[in-house]
C-alpha cells in the first residue's frame, strides 16, 4: 500500500536573538542581531501507511508540536520533504487542509462567541459539506462523543474536556482521511480522557482514518497504538512496535509467586531473586532468556505453588529510562 | 510607605522591559510631532508671535505635548477596570494599602520610567533638530517641575475616576474611551489653549484638563508667572482634592455593590 | 468565488453578533469615534477663526481633504479591521493564526473575516458630514472628470491605507513589540494627508511622494478638484495617479504577505 505520509529528512531550526539589556538594549540588538540556531527539528524520516494509528512521543520542547505544525502546514520546514496523501502541506495549504483534521489540545479551533452548534454549522460552510453526509456525521459524533447537553452552549463557557470533544467532532465533520491530534488528553480527569480514546479508536478502527498523535499520557499509547515514535532534542530515537519497545529497553519482567510454604529455593535458570518476603518471592526475569510459561513450569514442577503473578514492566518507567538515560542514541 | 516604593519601583522596572516597543513609541511620537510642527508653522506664516507665543514656543509646544503622552498616559489607561473585569481587584483589596495608593504608587513608577524613556528623549530630540524654549531661571525650572508633578496627580486621580465605571457597568471601556477623548481635546494638547476663541477657553477651564496639559506647557515657555502661576498651582491642587475624594466615595459605593453583588 | 464570498459573509456576520453582546460599550464606542473627528475637526475650525487660512486653504477647503481621509480611513478601518496591526499582532502572538491556516479558504478571506469593528463606523458618519459641509460651501465648477474623481479618489484611499494595514500586519511574523512604528504610516499617513502637503519639510514630502506616495491619493486630487495651482511643480498628470498609486501599494502588500507566510512561527504549544 502507499504510504499516506511520507518524511525525509525533515529539519526546522529557528534562529533565537540575542537580546542585550540595558537601556541601549534595542539599539544593540538591532546593530548586532547575534543568534543562536536551535533545531527543533533535526533530520527525520518516517512513513505512516494508510489506517495506521501512531503514537508520537517526547518530553517537552522535543519537537513534537513542531514536527505536527509542518506536517499540517502550518510551519514551513527548512529543509527536507514532506509527502501527506499526495500534497506538499505548505504549498497546497487549501487544497491540503480540506482532506485533513487537526486538533491543537490547549487551543479551541471553534468560534469562541458562538454555540458550539452554529461553530459545527459554519464549519458546514467552510469546508462545502453536503447537507445528507454533515447531518449522519453529526449524529453519529453527538451520541458518541455525548455532544448534546452543550450543544447550545457558547464555546467560552465549555469544560475543557466538553470543548475537546466538541474540537474533535469538528475536525471530523468533512470526512477527513488523517486527522492529528496534538495532545487530546491533556488536563482531562479518568473518565473524559477514556471517551475521548475510545472514540479516537473508534474513528480509526471504524472508518479507516489515520491517526497520529501526541501526548505526554503513556496509558494514551499503551491503550490506543500499536505503533510508536519517540522524539528528543529534534532527532527520532525509536519508531516501531510498543512491544517491542517495551521488551529491549523495559525493565525486568517480574513474576511474583506465593508458595505454599518456605523454601529455600535453589537458582532457577534465566530468572533471578529479586525479593524475598516469607514466604513470597518475586523474581526478575527477560523475555528473551525464558518465557513466564517455562518459567512457571519449571517452578511448578518442583515446588508447591499457592499463587502467583506476572508484572510487565511500565512503560511510563521505560520510556522514562529512554529519556534519561538516552538509551536510543 | 516601603510597599509604596516598591510597586512604584516594580512599575518602573517593567517599563524598561519593553524596550523594542518603546523605540517604536518614541519615533512614532516623534513622527507626530513633526506633522503637528509643520502646521503650526504654515499657521503663523511668518509671523514672529501669536497670542504670546513665538514661533520657537509653537515647535516646543509640540515636542511638550508629544512628549507628555506617555507620562500622562494620555490616550488610554484601563487597568483598574481591566483589574475589576479580571477579579483581580478582590486580591488587591487584601493589600495593606488603601485601593487608591496601590494604583497611585505602581502609576508613579509607569509615570517616571516614561518620563525618562519617552518624555526626555523627544525632547532631547527636539533641541537637537530644532531651535526650542528652555526656561530661562532656577524659578521657572522650579515652578515647571512643581506644576509638572501636579498634573501627573490631576491626571492619575482623573484617571483612577473614569476607571472605577467597571464596578457599575460592563461596558466600562467604551464609557472611559469617550472620557479620554474629551479630556485630550479640552486640555490643550491639540493645540495651545490661548489660540482658541475665548469662550471655548472658558469653557476648557471648568474642567480638570487643562491642568494637565496646557498649563504645564504655559509654565515651560514661561508665559505666565507671579499671581497667575500661583492660581494654577493652586486649582491643581483643589482638583487633585476634588478628584480623589470624588474617587474615594465611588470607590466605596463600588466596593459595597460588589460585594453585594457577591463579586 | 461565490463559495469565498459566501464564507466571508458568514464570518462577518459571527463577528457582528459578537459586537452585539456589548450594546451599550457599542453605543458609547460609536459616539467616541465619532467624537474624535469631529472634534479634531472642530479644533482646527475654531483655530482657523484667528488665523483664516493654511498655506492658503480655507477652513471648507481643509473640509475636503479632512472629511475624504477620514471617510476613506474609517471604511477602511471596518473593512481590514481583521488586519489592524495590533490586533493581527496580538493574533500571531496567541497563535491564534495557527486556525485560519487550518481552515481550506483563502487566508485573506479569512483575516478580514476575523473582524468587522463596526464602531468606528462613527467616523465615517462625521467624516462624511465634514465632507458634504465642504461640498456645500466652496464652489467648485463641476466637470464630469472631477464627478467621476470623488468615488475613485475615495476608493482608491481605501485599498492604499487597506494595503498599508496589510504590510502592518505581516511585519507581525517577525516582530510584534515593535508594531507601534507602522502608526507612523497608517494614522500618520491619515493626519498628514488632511493638510495640504507643501507645509511639510523636504524630508517628509519626498518620503511620501517618492516611497510613499500618498501625496497622489488625495493631495493632488484635490488641487485638481478645487482649480488650485500646484505649488510643487509635479507633472500635470500626477491628479490622476491615485488609482494607479493605490493598486500598486495593494500589490507590493499582498506579495509582502505571501513572502511573510513562510516566516510565521506558530507560537505556544
Amino acid at each position: 500500500m502507499q504510504d499516506i505520509i511520507s518524511v525525509k529528512e525533515l529539519n526546522k531550526h529557528f534562529k533565537i536573538y540575542k537580546h542585550h539589556r540595558g537601556i541601549m538594549g534595542p539599539l544593540r540588538n538591532l546593530a548586532t542581531r547575534e543568534s543562536t540556531l536551535v533545531k527543533a527539528v533535526d533530520g527525520i524520516n518516517f512513513v505512516i501507511q494508510p489506517g495506521e494509528l501512531v503514537g508520537y512521543l517526547g518530553p517537552n520542547g522535543a519537537g513534537k508540536s513542531t514536527t505536527l505544525k509542518m506536517l499540517t502546514g502550518l510551519l514551513v520546514p527548512t529543509s527536507g520533504e514532506i509527502r501527506v496523501n499526495n500534497h506538499i502541506p505548505w504549498k497546497s495549504r487549501t487544497e491540503y487542509v480540506a482532506e485533513i483534521g487537526a486538533v491543537f489540545g490547549q487551543r479551541s479551533t471553534l468560534w469562541w462567541d458562538l454555540p458550539v452548534i452554529e461553530s459545527l454549522d459554519l464549519l458546514q460552510h467552510i469546508y462545502k459539506i453536503p447537507e445528507d453526509r454533515f447531518q449522519q456525521n453529526l449524529g453519529e459524533f453527538r451520541e458518541l462523543l455525548e455532544l448534546d447537553p452543550f450543544l447550545n452552549t457558547p464555546v467560552r463557557a465549555l469544560s475543557l474536556g466538553q470543548r475537546m470533544r466538541a474540537d474533535i467532532c469538528a475536525a471530523l465533520l468533512h470526512d477527513p482521511k488523517l486527522l492529528f491530534l496534538d495532545e487530546p488528553t491533556i488536563g482531562l480527569d479518568v473518565v473524559a480522557k477514556e471517551r475521548i480514546r475510545r472514540f479516537i479508536e473508534h474513528i480509526n478502527q471504524a472508518r479507516g482514518i489515520t491517526v497520529l498523535l501526541t501526548t505526554h499520557d503513556l496509558s494514551d499509547v499503551e491503550k490506543l497504538c500499536k505503533r510508536v515514535m519517540i522524539i528528543d532534542h529534534g532527532k527520532l530515537l525509536y519508531d516501531g512496535k510498543l512491544d517491542l519497545l517495551r521488551e529491549r529497553f523495559g525493565e525486568k519482567r517480574q513474576l511474583i509467586v506465593d508458595f505454599v510454604e518456605e523454601y529455600e529455593i535453589i537458582s532457577i535458570e534465566g530468572a533471578v531473586i529479586a525479593d524475598r518476603e516469607g514466604s513470597r518471592i518475586t523474581f526478575h526475569f527477560s523475555g528473551q532468556d525464558i518465557t513466564a510459561s517455562e518459567l512457571i513450569n519449571k517452578l511448578s514442577a518442583q515446588y508447591r505453588i499457592r499463587d502467583l503473578e506476572v508484572r510487565e514492566p511500565d512503560i511510563e518507567t521505560t520510556i522514562r529510562r529512554i529519556y534519561e538515560e538516552r538509551l536510543l542514541e | 510607605m516601603r510597599l509604596f516604593w516598591e510597586l512604584s519601583k516594580l512599575a518602573f522596572q517593567r517599563q524598561l522591559t519593553y524596550r523594542a516597543a518603546t523605540l517604536a513609541g518614541l519615533a512614532t511620537n516623534f513622527f507626530f510631532g513633526m506633522l503637528r510642527a509643520s502646521v503650526l508653522i504654515a499657521l503663523y506664516h511668518g509671523q514672529s508671535e501669536i497670542a504670546g507665543m513665538t514661533i520657537t514656543d509653537a515647535i516646543t509646544f509640540t515636542g511638550l505635548t508629544q512628549a507628555a503622552i506617555a507620562f500622562l498616559s494620555l490616550f488610554s489607561w484601563y487597568e483598574v477596570m481591566d483589574s475589576v473585569y479580571t477579579g483581580a481587584v478582590s486580591s488587591d483589596m487584601l493589600k495593606p494599602m488603601n485601593y487608591f495608593n496601590f494604583w497611585l504608587a505602581q502609576d508613579s513608577g509607569r509615570a517616571f520610567a516614561s518620563f525618562l524613556l519617552r518624555g526626555l528623549s523627544i525632547m532631547i530630540a527636539y533641541a537637537l533638530l530644532f531651535d526650542i524654549t528652555v526656561p530661562q531661571s532656577a524659578d521657572q525650572w522650579l515652578a515647571f517641575i512643581l506644576v509638572l508633578l501636579l498634573s501627573w496627580l490631576v491626571s492619575f486621580s482623573w484617571r483612577f475616576l473614569v476607571n472605577l465605571a467597571a464596578f457599575w457597568t460592563p461596558n466600562a471601556l467604551g464609557i472611559a474611551r469617550l472620557a479620554f477623548i474629551l479630556s485630550w481635546f479640552l486640555s490643550g494638547f491639540f493645540m495651545p489653549l490661548r489660540f482658541f476663541p475665548v469662550w471655548f477657553v472658558r469653557l476648557c477651564y471648568l474642567t480638570p484638563f487643562p491642568y494637565t496639559i496646557n498649563a504645564v506647557v504655559e509654565v515651560y515657555l514661561g508665559l505666565v508667572d507671579g499671581q497667575a502661576l500661583a492660581a494654577i498651582i493652586l486649582a491643581q491642587i483643589a482638583w487633585i482634592l476634588l478628584l480623589v475624594l470624588a474617587g474615594m466615595i465611588a470607590l466605596r459605593a463600588g466596593v459595597r455593590r460588589l460585594e453585594i453583588l457577591g463579586g | 468565488m461565490s463559495h469565498t464570498f459566501n464564507i466571508y459573509r458568514h464570518l462577518i456576520s459571527v463577528n457582528i453578533r459578537g459586537q452585539m453582546q456589548y450594546r451599550v460599550s457599542f453605543l458609547f464606542d460609536v459616539l467616541a469615534t465619532a467624537l474624535i473627528t469631529a472634534l479634531s475637526f472642530g479644533s482646527i475650525a475654531l483655530i482657523l477663526q484667528r488665523f483664516n487660512n493654511i498655506a492658503g486653504w480655507t477652513v471648507y477647503e481643509l473640509a475636503f481633504l479632512f472629511g475624504m481621509a477620514e471617510t476613506a480611513f474609517g471604511t477602511m478601518d471596518i473593512i481590514f479591521s481583521g488586519f489592524d496591526p495590533p490586533y493581527f499582532g496580538r493574533r500571531v502572538r496567541l497563535g491564534t493564526f495557527d486556525q485560519m491556516l487550518l481552515r481550506p479558504v483563502n487566508l485573506v478571506v479569512q483575516v478580514l473575516g476575523s473582524q468587522f469593528i463596526l464602531r468606528r463606523f462613527g467616523r465615517i458618519i462625521q467624516g462624511s458630514i465634514i465632507l458634504l459641509i465642504s461640498l456645500t460651501h466652496l464652489e467648485i465648477q463641476w466637470t464630469a472628470v472631477k464627478i467621476l474623481m470623488l468615488p475613485v479618489v475615495f476608493i482608491s484611499l481605501v485599498i492604499f491605507f487597506g494595503g498599508l494595514f496589510i504590510i502592518g500586519a505581516t511585519l507581525s511574523f517577525w516582530t510584534v513589540e515593535s508594531l507601534e512604528v507602522v502608526n507612523i504610516f497608517t494614522y500618520g499617513g491619515t493626519e498628514l494627508m488632511q493638510y495640504p502637503m507643501e507645509i511639510y519639510p523636504n524630508l517628509i514630502r519626498t518620503f511620501f511622494t517618492y516611497i510613499l506616495p500618498a501625496i497622489f491619493l488625495l493631495y493632488y486630487p484635490t488641487l485638481y478638484i478645487l482649480d488650485k495651482p500646484d505649488p510643487l511643480g509635479m507633472p500635470p498628470f500626477s491628479p490622476f495617479l491615485a488609482p494607479f498609486v493605490a493598486v500598486a501599494v495593494f500589490i507590493v502588500a499582498f506579495a509582502f504577505w505571501n513572502y511573510g507566510l513562510r516566516f510565521y512561527q506558530s507560537t505556544g504549544s
